[in-house]
């Protein structure tokens, strides 16, 4: 395999596992973006899609990688999957807004970060303990043909995580743009007095951040399962990590911010592999976040607000 | 009425502070009336932790819970369970580590296990068999100082490490730290959300490395044979029970020292962070530097438990240090009470309790329910498995209804009686008060503040656009303009918060624009804040000692210590925090040990300046200083500044009650739209046309 070769591929591979970055990083920076908290259960809420998208699959009859599909039936069985996952997760991220969250709103300091790694570890034991701790093969309806262009292969599952990837994030751009509740949201992310005061329903917005926030989760876990064919219960940690540090990367609050970062991360991730040992890629990511902060803590699209007194 | 320029509605109406006319001191009387937590009836519980916390309870349990622990490994022969108590002891010396980080200083680490590993690692590798570079005559020294010895093998003569436990012990410590402060460095200057992300990643990254360098750690096998410590020719060998009394030594050891520097200069300043950074940086408290300590001591903590823990387990793999210890203390510390070193005790006690014997019983006894009942859902219940999915919900339910944790740092303090309550407020004399406000010296001739064509823009929005300002020594000045003309902004830009874009700002003639906030309290410039900035958690007495911060010196040495220099310090600090409540009368006195959120909101503002003052200030800046008081309040306040002046304080105040400026005012700056639209004598600005403008053009009907 020619460099050229091998860096076209781990540039596919790159942009597969960044397109689901990407998705995740988007959560926390909404999230973040309206009520300035680093939402730890979101880690967990992405591992839970991935298996609520394999047990939704299982229970339309599809196991491991035997059964697949083309044409229409493919993609509305994907359609589906994805849908009702996000709508699922989504559903879970807005529960843990009222049950756990909203009564912290106002409380200052460590006790809503410290309450939101409260629920992700619940997430993750719920998952632990019903499902066991051994790795899941996840049904892949996808047909397993490949592509091949010289040596660099490219399979129809990539194509597929790209167009799903391209249209939540089109859609997303559309309803933060265009609809009524997408300028609200906005208009919170500035400044929550001033958007009350001019009569956002400040409470939705916050619920409708964090209902999307966890559906792209979700959508991120579904991904996650097509990709690898696999999912465990321990996977929200290093992905959410990452995710983390796309979000950081782009400038934490900024949705394209989000989208750039999490392609960044997802580059460094496959194409680091060509440069260092996979063994060390966390720590490359891992240094790369602290760099950030240490030189650009507003990110590669973020902007300076100023300190409120 | 009181007379009012101000077109918009009076701040205390919005905030819904009542009854303005009345004495604010029935305020607390009012509330307790509406039900807000002052004297609530406490369960049989609760009676019973507030008989521990007595000093009469105290004086009884802590000397019985003493001989308890020491008597314990003679009463319980199970090795088994001794060997639990020692473990739980390890989780109660990490927990106290990071207290001190997340309680104490509102840090959140989530990655404390990893200091915790390096504290093991660096005992683990100097004791063991793993690194053993080939001998040569450099390693003789070391050998003499008994640090190695030279070992036989088939393949040539071996360094051994051999590194006493006990010399180990604060090497850890300092390694350990030493790490806090390389990654605490970059991430502390900036909010603290990152951390806990940094921390976290840093967290995950420290058992990697340790499984990716064999060399030093034996990868995912792990360490083996670790030197157990010997002590007067006495081996620990593999019995639990000298482990335990260490440790017991260990704890009683953190103990003290976190108590002593929590009632400390360093403790209160890591307190004022927690409670509210912008304030505390506002008493001259370097954030930055006093993070990094707090995170550097929390790790020095842990690396010492790190040595301890490992040498008696005798092994170290990267899995002991991952994520889901740094969880496990941190529910400890969250469900005995963030900040309270006893709650954080109880709680790690509590915690191993549950793991070692409580959760197995419920689950035999959830069994034998099932065997019972027939059902068998029942027969799948594994509680012990279930351990972090309990810690998740003890974290989720503390927070959501026991933000305290089991035993709180510290408690409401009772109501004033009725007489202190309606005693009539006798008004303070600063001039009797107090020896000096300030000591240095001050030339008259030189103004005090000048400010010198200043702007500031955020993006689009000019908030400031060049504006002059001269204080002359001695004087009050009255900044006043209408909601939205910059005058809050131009104190930020004073006080540091904000640099300026364009512009000097000489204090006595050196520049401080640009400085660190902290740094422009020393230089002599100290502040109160519009929207009151108290540290509501810790009592009005601390609220004053924190403004004592830069102006004393004690460390972590002498707080620990107590040295004569550093008791003499805190003793003159104290004095000094009771003279300048005094210039209140007994506004404030008698509620020193009130916790700050119960008090008035006119006291609070009281306590904001005794807090300022307590920084030794040339010049104050005073926010609205008299929003939210009645007129007699208002008079009473009005007084209190003046006496300031009369003690070499220069006063720049914002200020809406029109009668406030004119009784004291020496000059009045109008700012409007970011710009000084007329400056004169109070009667002057009265009657300009420029002024009239401002006010009335926007909103007349307001005004009228």
């Amino acid at each position: 395999m020619s460099l050229f070769e091998t860096f076209t591929q781990q540039l596919i591979n790159g942009l597969s596992i960044g397109a689901m970055y990407a998705l995740l990083a988007l959560g926390f920076t909404m999230v973040y973006g309206i009520i300035e908290l680093i939402n730890f259960s979101h880690f967990n809420i992405f591992m839970v899609g991935s298996f609520i998208a394999m047990l939704i699959l299982q229970a339309m009859g599809f196991s491991g990688q035997a059964y697949t599909l083309t044409g229409l039936p493919l993609v509305g069985v994907m359609v589906f999957t994805l849908l009702a996952t996000m709508f699922l997760t989504g559903m879970i991220g807005v529960l843990i807004e009222r049950l756990a969250l909203r009564p912290m709103r106002g409380v200052s300091g460590t006790a809503p970060m410290i309450t939101t790694i409260g629920v992700s570890y619940i997430l993750f034991n719920i998952v632990f303990l019903s499902q066991g701790a051994n790795s899941k093969n996840f049904p892949n309806p996808i047909p397993p043909v490949q592509w091949n262009f010289g040596e660099i292969t490219l399979r129809p599952r990539e194509v597929i995580l790209w167009i799903i990837t391209l249209l939540l994030m089109l859609t997303l751009q559309y309803f933060v743009r265009y609809t009524k509740l997408g300028k609200a949201m906005q208009a919170t992310a500035q400044d929550q007095e001033a958007a009350r005061m001019v009569g956002v329903d400040v409470d939705r917005v916050i619920v409708t951040t964090f209902f999307i926030g966890s559906a792209l989760a979700g959508a991120a876990g579904f991904i996650f399962g097509i990709y690898y064919n696999v999912t465990r219960e321990d996977i929200g940690f290093q992905a959410g990590l990452f995710a983390f540090t796309a979000a950081v990367l782009g400038g934490i609050g900024s949705i394209p911010g989000a989208m750039l970062g999490g392609l960044v991360i997802g580059f460094v991730k496959s194409l680091g592999t060509m440069v260092v040992a996979e063994k060390w890629i966390d720590v490359v990511v891992f240094s790369l976040l602290v760099l950030v902060l240490m030189f650009r803590p507003t990110g590669l699209l973020g902007v300076a607000g100023p300190t409120k007194s | 009425m009181v007379e009012t320029l101000r077109p918009d509605e009076d701040d205390a109406q919005i905030t819904g502070v009542a009854d303005k006319d009345q004495n604010d001191d029935l305020d607390l009387l009012a509330k307790g009336r509406k039900g807000v937590a002052v004297a609530r009836e406490k369960g049989p519980i609760g009676r019973a932790f507030d008989w521990l916390e007595s000093p009469a309870g105290k004086r009884i349990m802590v000397p019985v819970l003493i001989v308890l622990v020491i008597a314990f490994p003679f009463i319980d022969h199970n090795e088994g369970h001794v060997d639990a108590a020692t473990n739980a002891i390890s989780l109660a010396l990490l927990a106290l580590g990071l207290n001190i980080v997340i309680g104490f200083t509102g840090l959140l680490d989530l990655g404390y296990a990893a200091f915790f590993a390096i504290g093991a690692y660096t005992y683990g590798a100097l004791s063991s068999y793993q690194i053993h570079p080939d001998w040569s005559p450099f390693w003789e020294p070391f050998r003499t100082l008994g640090l190695v010895e030279q070992l036989h093998t088939t393949a040539g003569d071996v360094v051994h490490f051999t590194v006493s436990f006990w010399l180990m012990l604060p090497i850890s410590a300092i390694v350990a730290a030493f790490f806090g402060f390389l990654f605490g460095a970059p991430t502390l200057r900036l909010k603290g959300d990152y951390l806990a992300i940094v921390t976290l990643g840093f967290g995950e990254i420290v058992p990697i490395v340790a499984r990716n360098t064999p060399y030093i750690t034996n990868g995912a096998q792990g360490l083996n044979g670790v030197t157990y410590p010997t002590i007067l020719g006495y081996s620990f060998g593999v019995s639990t029970r000298p482990y335990y009394f260490l440790g017991l030594a260990l704890i009683a050891f953190l103990i003290f020292v976190s108590r002593r520097l929590k009632d400390s200069r360093i403790g209160r300043a890591w307190l004022a962070i927690r409670e509210d950074e912008i304030a505390a940086e506002a008493m001259g408290i370097n954030r930055a530097r006093l993070k990094l300590l707090a995170f550097a001591i929390g790790a020095g903590f842990a690396g010492m438990t790190g040595t301890f823990y490992v040498a008696k387990l005798q092994t170290a793999a990267p899995e002991m240090f991952g994520f889901p210890v740094s969880v496990m203390v941190l529910v400890m510390i969250v469900l005995g009470g963030l900040g309270s070193v006893a709650g954080v005790v109880l709680g790690a006690l509590i915690l191993q309790l549950l793991q070692s014997w409580f959760l197995q019983d419920l689950t035999d006894w959830i069994h034998a329910l099932g065997k019972l009942t027939g059902l068998s859902f029942l027969l799948k219940v594994d509680l012990v498995q279930s351990i972090e999915l309990i810690f998740g919900v003890i974290l989720v339910l503390m927070m959501l209804f026991r933000r305290q944790g089991l035993i709180p740092e510290r408690h409401e303090t009772t109501a004033l009686s009725h007489a202190e309550q309606t005693a009539v407020p006798t008004r303070g004399d600063i001039k009797t008060a107090l020896p000096a406000l300030h000591t240095r010296k001050i030339d008259p001739s030189k103004p005090i503040l000048e400010v010198v064509g200043v702007k500031k823009s955020f993006g689009g929005i000019k908030a400031v656009r060049g504006v002059d300002i001269t204080v002359e020594p001695g004087q009050i000045v009255a900044i006043i303009g209408p909601n939205g003309s910059g005058k809050t902004t131009m104190f930020n830009l004073i006080t540091g918060l904000y640099v300026p874009d364009e512009g000097k700002i000489l204090l006595a003639g050196k520049s401080v624009a640009g400085m660190r906030p902290d740094k422009i309290v020393s230089e002599g410039i100290a502040r109160t804040f519009q929207n009151l900035r108290v540290f509501p958690t810790l009592s009005l007495f601390e609220n004053a000692l924190i403004g004592g911060h830069p102006r004393t010196s004690n460390g972590v040495i002498g707080s620990v210590f107590h040295t004569p220099k550093a008791v003499r310090e805190e003793a003159a600090t104290r004095e000094k925090v009771m003279n300048i409540l005094s210039i209140f009368g007994n506004r404030l006195t008698p509620r020193r040990e009130h916790l700050a959120r119960t008090l008035s909101y006119a006291n609070r503002r009281r306590l904001e300046i005794a807090r300022a003052l307590m920084t030794e200030p040339v010049l104050l800046l005073l926010d609205e200083p008299t929003a939210g008081m009645n007129e007699t309040e208002t008079l009473e306040l009005t007084q209190q500044i003046r006496g300031l002046r009369e003690r070499g304080v220069s006063v720049l105040m914002i200020e809406h009650k029109l009668n406030v400026v004119n009784e004291i005012a020496d000059k009045v700056i109008v700012l409007d739209h970011g710009e000084k639209i007329a400056e004169g004598l109070p009667a002057d600005i009265h009657n300009n046309r420029e002024v009239l403008r401002a006010y009335l053009g926007r909103t007349a009907t307001a005004a009228a």
